[in-house]
């Protein structure tokens, strides 16, 4: 899989907006887009918002999570425990990415946040690294992750599969 | 006709068409049609963006698109000449101008159905009124139609009736003629002088802000559109002044943002700030030192052409306390403690040598840690990459690569633009200082003549016409500071340049006379119409600006004498 595919993914979730203009219910294939009216507050997914916001149609709300405390906490919490901790949101890392670039002056402190997650994200890759290194010197055959997102995934899965039929490879040539 | 609601009727009426967008080569042109592409695309209407150098081209795209588009905007070029003569369009062609050329063509003026004029009404304009210049011809009918009844009554009234009639025609006749005079006195005394109006990037900016969709982006460009017309000297310093204050106006108040302490705003916004800063064309991106040496303002004082005026250089330097390894580096590598006064401690020591104007009301940017321009330096910048004289790139490939250049996104592109730019300074520097040196520069009795020899180093730079213009207000200003001569320093000047070779063309540009309140009114655009006709010179008209034309070489001589004795 390709980030950018992953990013795509990431992109329906919703976020909320506040719209200057008005506009009817939209019914689409994947679902209803419910009535704009300019000043009250709605959700809509991540690709509308943005197009809407470079169209400075609306004002993106930052989510909850992405706040500067929070973040500082769920840091702490990660660099303290040795497994992998639940995450502000499946998609942290590309909603992020998304919102900081195209709406930064929506979301206050983005410079921070930026930073905030940029540390969470090292923290769990670094987990991630260790622990495949151990399953591969101890040559186990399960392991068990919780709490990963698709995007760390996506990083070493092609990777991962590669050496390890790699080393099947060699094992079996030993053999 | 004058547009009075921009965006009743200007913006609603394009906003379900598609539109052509005539944009002419310069940077105020260029920063209105960025502007309108960002209108464009967030209300998605669909556009053809045509760069168009002259009139000739003007007219070929107009025949190109005309077949398919009833919408035309034209920017900064159409106001100044009888465009529906021009073009002759169709009857459903609708024409938005916005342009900065005065004076507006009285036809463009009162033109209700096709030309729409995205002028303001108090621009200065000064047009005449409709009934100076136009006049029903019913009258005319009237006068034949009594006499051809009167002819046919008997004879014995006739007599009374016929001299009546015959001294009321005569009366008519007179009265015609004497309003006609005063029509073509009227007519002369409008289009004389060439000048310009409010930036036509401004222009669109307000029109963003009354849509209410305008951005920092936005502002920036109108910010830049107002400094082109500085740098090329085509307003008064007094109109200069005011629209910096209205667009003052318009930064403090997408400022009111930043202020709050709690929310800061991420560093990669876009940041714009009212300096006052030096002079010094592209200070922040050269050396001190080079800079002092290229900017027009700083070389014209110190008449760093002589060696006297080096001399002076390195006097001020050292009044200041600037050691000489330290101005010499680039501006960012400078010491913090020297840079911190720099302005402050500049601006006392050139009141010292006579330099009371070394500080400019300007604005600059910041966005990210690195970028930081000033106004001025992205249209040195850009006007660099629009005249860029590398053989293989077209005008159309110089036109994208300068609008390129305006957005955020493509710094490398600045920067490039910016190097491009510094050549250009010195090419001018270099010049102006052998033309004053080995005294090219000859009195013709009503103005100042100066021919760029074909050898002259770096002479494809002044084939064009931004170029060429920037670098006669340069040697007119240097030649009036170093001439003994009184009479000299009142004259207008006229220069002319190589353009093409294999065609044997030059260009020709005249400017008005360098005085401190000049009103930059040019009438060279006239002078040199006549001066073409009246010898059959070959001459080409087709630039925007009346002001500068194309001429063969072998003409030269004949046009110069033609223009001597109709300015004398």
């Amino acid at each position: 899989m390709d980030p950018s595919e992953v990013e795509f993914l990431a992109e329906k979730e919703l976020v909320k907006i506040i719209p200057n203009f008005s506009l009817d219910k939209v019914f689409l294939i994947g679902g209803d887009l419910g009535p704009f009216n300019p000043g009250l507050p709605i959700d809509v997914p991540v690709w509308l918002a943005l197009n809407l916001k470079q169209r400075q149609k609306c004002r993106i709300i930052p989510p909850e999570w992405m706040d500067v405390e929070k973040l500082e906490e769920m840091r702490d919490l990660e660099r303290k425990e040795d497994m992998f901790t639940p995450v502000p949101s499946p998609y942290y890392m590309e909603l992020t990415k998304l919102l900081l670039n195209h709406a930064s002056d929506n979301i206050p402190k983005a410079d921070e946040i930026r930073t905030l997650v940029k540390d969470i994200w090292d923290t769990r890759i670094a987990k991630l690294r260790l622990s495949t290194d151990s399953f591969i010197s101890q040559q186990e055959a399960y392991a068990k992750l919780d709490n990963l997102t698709l995007m760390e995934i996506n990083t070493i899965r092609a990777f991962l599969l590669d050496t390890l039929n790699c080393m099947y490879k060699l094992r079996s040539n030993v053999q | 006709m004058f547009i009075a609601d921009i965006r009743k009727d200007f913006y609603e009426v394009v906003a379900n068409q598609r539109v052509v967008l005539l944009v002419a080569p310069d940077i105020d042109a260029l920063c209105a049609c960025k502007i309108l592409q960002a209108l464009f695309h967030c209300d998605q209407i669909q556009y053809t963006l045509v760069p168009v150098t002259g009139w000739q081209d003007l007219g070929t795209a107009f025949l190109e698109h005309k077949e398919q588009f009833r919408y035309f905007v034209l920017i900064n070029c159409g106001a100044n000449v009888d465009l529906l003569e021009m073009l002759q369009p169709d009857d459903d062609s609708i024409f938005f101008i916005c342009d900065t050329h005065r004076p507006v063509d009285v036809v463009n003026v009162y033109n209700d159905t096709q030309i729409k004029l995205l002028i303001k009404q108090d621009d200065d304009l000064g047009v005449p009124s409709y009934d100076d210049i136009f006049r029903d011809e019913d009258e005319e009918g009237e006068d034949s139609g009594n006499e051809s009844d009167e002819g046919s009554e008997p004879s014995g009234k006739r007599r009374r009736f016929d001299e009546g009639a015959v001294e009321r025609r005569i009366e008519r006749q007179r009265a015609k003629r004497e309003w006609e005079a005063r029509r073509r006195e009227i007519l002369f005394d409008y289009e004389q002088y060439e000048y310009h109006g409010t930036s036509a990037a401004m222009m669109f900016f307000e029109l963003a802000w009354v849509l209410t969709k305008d951005t920092k982006d936005m502002l920036w460009w109108a910010i830049i559109g107002l400094t082109d017309q500085w740098v090329h000297d085509k307003i008064t310093n007094m109109k200069y002044v005011t629209d910096i204050a209205t667009m003052q106006r318009h930064v403090s108040r997408h400022n009111h943002r930043n202020e709050d302490e709690e929310n800061s705003l991420s560093i990669d916004c876009m940041r714009i700030s009212f300096e006052y800063d030096l002079r010094l064309t592209l200070y922040q991106h050269w050396s001190l030192y080079e800079s002092i040496c290229n900017s027009c303002y700083t070389s014209c004082s110190f008449k760093l052409w002589t060696l006297n005026g080096q001399k002076k250089l390195q006097e001020f330097l050292a009044d200041m306390g600037l050691p000489l390894k330290q101005v010499r580096q680039k501006f960012n590598s400078m010491d913090m403690s020297i840079k911190e006064n720099l302005r402050d401690v500049i601006e006392e020591s050139s009141n010292k040598y006579g330099m009371k104007d070394i500080r400019i009301q300007t604005f600059g940017v910041h966005f990210g840690f690195k970028n930081r321009f000033l106004a001025s330096d992205m249209v040195h910048a850009t006007a660099a990459l629009l005249e860029s004289a590398e053989k293989d790139d077209s005008e159309t490939d110089n036109f994208i690569k300068a609008l390129d250049a305006l957005s955020r996104s493509n710094i490398d592109r600045l920067h490039s633009g910016i190097e491009l730019a510094k050549k250009k300074l010195i090419a001018i520097q270099q010049t102006v200082a052998s033309c004053l040196c080995t005294n090219l520069i000859l009195s013709q009795g009503p103005f100042l003549y100066c021919y760029l020899m074909e050898g002259t180093p770096d002479v494809k730079l002044f084939s064009k016409p931004m170029a060429l213009t920037l670098l006669c207000k340069y040697l007119l200003k240097a030649f009036v500071l170093s001439t003994r001569n009184k009479r000299c320093k009142l004259l207008p000047l006229v220069m002319a340049a190589p353009k093409d070779v294999e065609k044997g063309t030059v260009i020709v540009v005249g400017i008005p006379p360098e005085s401190e309140t000049s009103d930059k009114k040019n009438f060279f655009g006239r002078a040199f119409e006549k001066a073409a006709e009246s010898t059959s010179s070959r001459t080409l008209h087709d630039h925007f600006d009346t002001s500068i034309i194309e001429l063969k070489t072998e003409d030269r001589s004949k046009f110069l004498d033609a223009l001597i004795t109709l300015l004398s």
